[in-house]
């Protein structure tokens, strides 16, 4: 019985091969594209999950209250990690890891190390990065010790032993001093949080240069992790912080103003759950419940479009399916005959969409951002997935016409008389609506995306970022030199010196300023520390006041520069009442100088926080350069020539401040592109099902195109009665997926300190797009069919 | 074999009911050959597809081998259909995608056969009807004849005991349709009971008895003349 189901399977494929083609290809686009989200979620869920000990792991972060409102820090203070596991019990390791930019030098060849780390020696031990080379106990025990990645030690040791041999490591703490390779670890997987290339011994800091490090209280940096043991409750570990830290810090606390709360959170719920930032590896759940609902959604209009198509064609099956009533069949093996034409549809999308997969998966990697698989066959467990969601579809897409089909009267379909009924138009149409309102919502949603994206770009930021070339000296000792050589070059504009520039991290600095009421009040701060020239360089602009200047001296010790914001978080009604205001900062003392009208230092995702400026020149290491617009290329070449003889013993480290800043919409950009095309893709199928249900509908209404003709109906008059049918559903899909789309793309945008608002333009152009595809894809077949000679559509009757 | 009583059968649309049978009595014995004729409309198909057990009266009795089956669901009549009755139609109905071979096959399939089985019957079956030479051939491969030839074997390899043709020689000119009705003819000669509907005299020939159909209502009934196989 079962030969005789796939023979006629096989040969009904073959028979109406255009058909079978959407169809399958419909499948198989649909498949592919649901199966690659569901790689990336998949991935995304991965995060952190080999960790053995990874349920026992904690992060420990911090809120910093102050009179002026609470920070979320992703990091406690230096001392927390040591105090805990000395304190308590129920901690097994803690973990402090700092990422660090370091210039590495082995002899000639020199890296700017931009992924570096440094961490306690219990590193090894919490976490199940592989060891190739070294004790895990040991690698990070003594100062001056550095594990690297397989790939970075071939980078500069090539194929040589890299165990005992030394680096020359360099950043603002660490003087170009040798540290020597104790171990080899494989490269870190994509799916961590923790990303590093090399890591440092914490205990180079603990034990020589930074001996105050382990009781520094007071300074929050590193991210600190701990391991706890079997059955503990973070809960009742978390409740007992605040003594903890009352014990500890209780007078500081007072005396500042600045009271601390610890918390723990999940070590493989920080990717996705957390709200307190991980820089660039810091992932989203609510992309991944997008993600999953667009593939869903590919996925149902894959599975709908082949509904759709089957039981238009049903009409083609009636006779078979009669006769085989008439000779005995019953209707559920009838039944199990139209699924498993359903199934063995399903498995040739299967296989294509295992290539179109391995395919398209290079170029998916390079979208997500990410390598989500190394390639289709890595884990065949995926395949096994995707195969039970094809054997899934193939039931559930063919139950429905198979019931339809194993129920006609075989009285009248082998009388001829056999129509498919109203309830089955009326469920076409309801499906095609369902499609056409789930391709509206996404190509809504992109063109939402993709405008808050340009918006964001061309967003007044209130500095000039075109045409500057940041250096990063690491307050090398030939930065002065370097800094008036790069003025000599004839295509340099202006150069100036800076702790952070717009864009990159800024230090947030505990400060106690004066306030409209003259009171000292304490505040935790964001902090540029720059030079003369910075302010003019960046163009900003001046509210009230002045900007650093040689004519004062005491500038450079006792000046402060603030921004509109700050002014207001003291008080003050206008900017130039701040002018004169005291303050007091990381040990200078000083006045109020000048105040800045406010400008975006960080993203349009967040609001513009307060600024204050000072200058403290061991605390420079940028140097910005602005450039001419015109020759770039040379211009960086005779910077990079320059470097190389002032600074010959670092790596050439710069990047362009536009690129930089940019940067920061990086994880919405790649959300854009991911978007839009699925959201192609969506519409893609829609339109495949929509070209095969036109085809049949115009098919069984021949011979009224033909008599329509014959009566004097006009080309034109043909091709719009066909069209009109199919353009009704996509308006009504396109009323029902503007308010959805609306609603959605409105909760995705308060996401945005500073974003657009809905626009009527937007609805206009999506259901346009929309109407525009679906008459062409219509179009196709109706003026096929109305340019076709009324006496063969007649004599075919 | 077959005895209906009173046999009502009426269509309603959404505006009109129309009554296709109207008191229909008749006896059909096991190895009568019988002829139902009558203009267009006046019902032949649709007391031939009651008989058949393709549709339900809408009101009196109909019994099969001694068994009411008149009011009984379409999963029943399909069981009681399967091996006892076979069908040949006007328009031939065989399954464009499947091979002569396979098309007679079928029903041995539905009937849960053994493959060695059914091929057997099938050889048979395609040798007596003198279309085993085409049995890899698809239908739109052969003559209106040969279909028609396949159609008879696909009905006959079950060992039916009834067979309902709806005009066999309807869509055949004058040579193929001889043939076709010479084959029924045999059939019945060996024991088959076959009911035909049919607008042609000469046909109608074939039979034993020919009833006559006018508006839903049995009119006349006549008996033919032994008929002789292979008469010109």
């Amino acid at each position: 019985m079962f030969r005789n189901y796939i023979k006629i399977a096989w040969r009904n494929l073959i028979k109406s091969k255009v058909y079978s083609g959407i169809n399958i290809m419909g499948l198989a686009i649909g498949l592919t594209a649901g199966f690659l989200i569901l790689l990336y979620v998949n991935f995304e869920l991965s995060y952190d999950k080999f960790h053995a000990k990874g349920d026992r792991i904690y992060r420990v972060v911090s809120d910093l209250k102050t009179p002026d409102g609470v920070m979320k820090t992703d990091v406690p203070s230096c001392a927390v990690s040591p105090h805990l596991q000395e304190e308590f019990p129920e901690v097994i390791s803690a973990v402090r890891l700092m990422y660090l930019n370091l210039a590495v030098r082995k002899d000639d060849i020199k890296f700017i190390e931009n992924d570096a780390a440094a961490a306690d020696e219990a590193f090894f031990e919490m976490f199940d990065f592989t060891l190739l080379q070294g004790d895990k106990k040991d690698v990070l025990r003594k100062p001056f010790s550095v594990v690297l990645t397989k790939t970075t030690a071939k980078k500069y040791f090539g194929d040589q032993q890299a165990i005992g041999q030394t680096l020359k490591i360099k950043d603002e703490d660490i003087n170009d001093l040798s540290f020597t390779v104790t171990g080899i670890m494989d490269d870190i997987p994509e799916n961590s949080q923790i990303k590093a290339n090399m890591v440092i011994s914490m205990t180079t800091y603990s034990q020589s240069i930074l001996p105050t490090i382990d009781d520094a209280w007071g300074t929050y940096d590193p991210y600190t992790y701990i391991l706890l043991h079997p059955n503990t409750n973070p809960n009742a570990l978390e409740e007992k912080f605040p003594e903890f830290l009352e014990r500890n810090t209780g007078e500081m606390m007072k005396r500042d103003q600045l009271y601390v709360s610890l918390y723990l959170e999940p070590f493989q719920e920080v990717y996705l759950h957390s709200a307190r930032s991980m820089g660039d590896a810091d992932g989203d759940i609510n992309s991944v419940y997008v993600f999953s609902v667009v593939a869903i959604f590919i996925l149902l209009i894959a599975c709908i479009n082949f509904i759709n198509l089957t039981t238009a064609r049903s009409v083609e099956r009636a006779k078979e399916v009669g006769v085989r009533k008439v000779i005995g069949a019953e209707k559920p093996q009838l039944a199990i005959q139209f699924v498993g034409e359903s199934i063995i549809i399903c498995l040739i999308a299967f296989m294509i969409t295992i290539m179109l997969t391995a395919l398209i998966l290079p170029t998916f990697n390079t979208l997500a951002g990410k390598v989500i698989s190394q390639g289709i066959f890595s884990n065949p467990i995926h395949i096994f997935y995707l195969f039970l969601i094809t054997i899934t579809i193939g039931v559930l897409a063919g139950i429905y016409p198979a019931f339809v089909i194993s129920s006609f009267k075989p009285v009248h379909v082998l009388k001829g008389s056999f129509s498919t009924g109203t309830k089955g138009i009326i469920l076409r149409k309801v499906l095609v609506i369902t499609q056409f309102t789930i391709s509206i919502a996404l190509i809504l949603g992109t063109i939402i995306i993709y405008t808050q994206m340009d918006f964001m770009r061309s967003q007044e930021l209130g500095f000039d970022k075109e045409h500057t070339i940041v250096l990063n000296t690491r307050v090398s000792p030939s930065q002065k030199e370097l800094k008036d050589k790069l003025n000599d070059l004839p295509n340099v504009l202006s150069t100036s010196l800076a702790s952070s520039v717009p864009g990159t991290n800024n230090a947030i600095a505990y400060s106690t300023l004066e306030n409209s009421n003259n009171e000292d009040q304490a505040v935790s701060i964001s902090a540029y520390f720059v030079d003369y020239d910075f302010i003019s360089q960046f163009g900003l602009k001046i509210l009230a006041g002045r900007g650093f200047s040689r004519t004062f001296a005491t500038d450079s010790t006792q000046a402060m520069i603030v921004n509109e914001k700050a002014t207001q978080l003291l008080g003050f009604t206008s900017p130039e009442k701040a002018i004169g205001a005291h303050f007091s900062q990381w040990g200078k003392e000083g006045k109020i100088i000048g105040v800045l009208q406010d400008f975006h230092f960080k993203t349009l995702e967040e609001n513009i926080v307060p600024l204050t400026m000072t200058m403290k020149r061991d605390q420079m290491d940028l140097i910005a350069v602005k450039v001419k617009g015109q020759n770039i290329k040379e211009t960086l070449a005779s910077v990079q020539e320059l470097w190389e003889t002032v600074v010959p013993n670092e790596a050439f480290d710069f990047y362009f401040l536009d690129e930089s800043f940019d940067k920061q919409y990086r994880t919405q950009e790649r959300f854009g592109s991911l978007f839009f095309n699925f959201a192609i893709l969506a519409i893609l199928i829609s339109c495949l099902g929509l070209f095969g249900l036109a085809a049949y509908s115009i098919l069984q209404r021949r011979r009224e195109i033909g008599v329509r003709k014959v009566l004097g109906a006009s080309v034109g008059e043909v091709v719009k009665l066909l069209s009109k049918d199919f353009l009704k559903l996509v308006i009504v899909a396109f009323a029902i997926a503007s308010p959805i789309a609306w609603f959605l793309m409105d909760y995705w945008l308060a996401e945005f300190a500073y974003r657009i608002s809905v626009q009527w333009w937007m609805f206009v152009l999506a259901g346009s797009c929309a109407f525009i595809i679906a008459l062409l894809t219509i179009s196709f077949h109706a003026i096929k069919a109305s340019l076709t000679n009324p006496i063969i559509s007649l004599r075919t009757e | 074999m077959i005895q209906i009583q009173n046999l009502k059968k009426s269509f309603r649309t959404e505006e009109v009911e129309t009554l296709a049978l109207n008191s229909v009595n008749l006896k059909v014995e096991t190895g009568e050959f019988v002829a139902i004729m009558g203009p267009s409309g006046c019902g032949k198909s649709t007391l031939l597809n009651i008989i058949g057990m393709l549709d339900n009266p809408t009101d009196g009795a109909y019994f099969f081998n001694g068994e009411e089956v008149g009011g009984l669901k379409e999963n029943q009549r399909t069981k009681i259909r399967k091996g006892n009755l076979g069908f040949v139609f006007q328009s031939f109905n065989l399954i464009d995608e499947l091979t002569v071979y396979e098309n007679v096959e079928l029903p041995l399939i539905y009937l849960n056969m053994k493959k060695s089985e059914r091929q057997q019957k099938v050889k048979e079956v395609l040798e007596r009807m003198k279309i085993a030479h085409r049995e890899k051939h698809f239908p739109q491969q052969l003559s209106g004849g040969q279909q028609q030839r396949v159609a008879i074997a696909r009905a006959v390899v079950t060992n039916a005991k009834l067979i309902l043709a709806d005009e066999p020689t309807g869509n055949l000119d004058s040579k193929n349709g001889i043939e076709v009705m010479n084959l029924l003819t045999e059939l019945n000669q060996e024991g088959t009971t076959i009911i035909m509907v049919t607008h042609s005299d000469r046909d109608s020939h074939y039979a034993h008895r020919v009833i006559n159909l006018f508006d839903g209502q049995i009119v006349t009934e006549s008996q033919n003349k032994p008929f002789e196989v292979n008469a010109q």
